[in-house]
C-alpha cells in the first residue's frame, strides 16, 4: 500500500466529511420536528433520536483522526498539538466552571456547548500553530 | 537547522506548491521548512535530497556547524 500524501489524505477527509456532517444536520433536524410533532414525547424515542444524533459525532471525530494519522507530518504534529491546547483550554474552563457552580456562584450550564466549544479551540489552535507561531 | 531547500527550489523554478505536491506534503509543510519553523523528520529529509539529488547534509546543516 503506497503511502498517502497530503493531498489523498484531505481528499479521503472531505469526501467522508461533508456527508457525515448532512446527516447530522438530517438526524438533529428531522429528529426534532418529528419529537414536535408528537403530542407527547416517549422518552425511549427521545433517548434514541438523541444517541443517533451522537454517531455522526463520533464518526466525525473518527475521520479526523485517520486524517492526523494519513496527513503530512507538519499538519499531524500542528493537529495534535492544538488538540493538547484545546482540550487544556476546555478543561480548565470545565473546573472553572465546576468551581463556580460548586460555590453557588454561578448556574447550569448545558453540557452539550462543550462540545463546539472543543472544536472552536481546536480550529483556532490549529490557526496560530500554522501561522507566525509556527511549532 | 539552516536549509538550503528555497535557493535549490528557485534553481529549478519551482513554486511552493509544486515542490509539495512531489514529495505528498503540504504547501504549509515546505514554508514552515524554507522559512526555519519546522525540521523535517529523517524520512522527509532523504526524501528531498533524493530530489534535489543532493548530499542531504548539503541541503540541511545544524546550526551549531556554522
Amino acid at each position: 500500500m503506497t503511502q498517502p500524501t497530503f493531498k489523498s489524505a484531505n481528499r479521503r477527509y472531505f469526501r467522508a466529511f461533508v456527508p457525515i456532517m448532512a446527516l447530522y444536520l438530517l438526524i438533529l433536524m428531522a429528529g426534532k420536528f418529528y419529537l414536535n410533532s408528537l403530542t407527547a414525547e416517549p422518552q425511549a424515542l427521545q433517548v434514541a433520536i438523541a444517541l443517533l444524533a451522537a454517531l455522526p459525532m463520533a464518526a466525525f471525530i473518527g475521520i479526523e483522526l485517520r486524517f492526523i494519522a494519513e496527513t503530512d507530518e507538519y499538519t499531524r504534529a500542528i493537529r495534535y498539538k492544538a488538540i493538547a491546547f484545546a482540550a487544556g483550554i476546555l478543561v480548565t474552563a470545565i473546573f472553572t466552571i465546576g468551581f463556580l457552580q460548586l460555590f453557588d456562584a454561578m448556574g447550569a450550564i448545558d453540557v452539550f456547548w462543550f462540545g463546539p466549544a472543543f472544536f472552536g479551540l481546536y480550529g483556532l489552535s490549529s490557526v496560530y500553530l500554522g501561522g507566525k507561531a509556527g511549532l | 537547522m539552516k536549509n538550503t531547500l528555497r535557493v535549490l527550489r528557485a534553481e529549478r523554478g519551482w513554486s511552493q506548491a509544486a515542490l509539495a505536491d512531489a514529495l505528498g506534503v503540504s504547501r504549509q509543510s515546505i514554508n514552515a521548512i524554507e522559512t526555519g519553523k519546522y525540521d523535517p523528520s529523517l524520512p522527509l529529509a532523504f526524501a528531498i535530497a533524493r530530489l534535489f539529488e543532493r548530499p542531504i547534509e548539503v541541503i540541511f546543516s545544524d546550526e551549531a556547524d556554522v
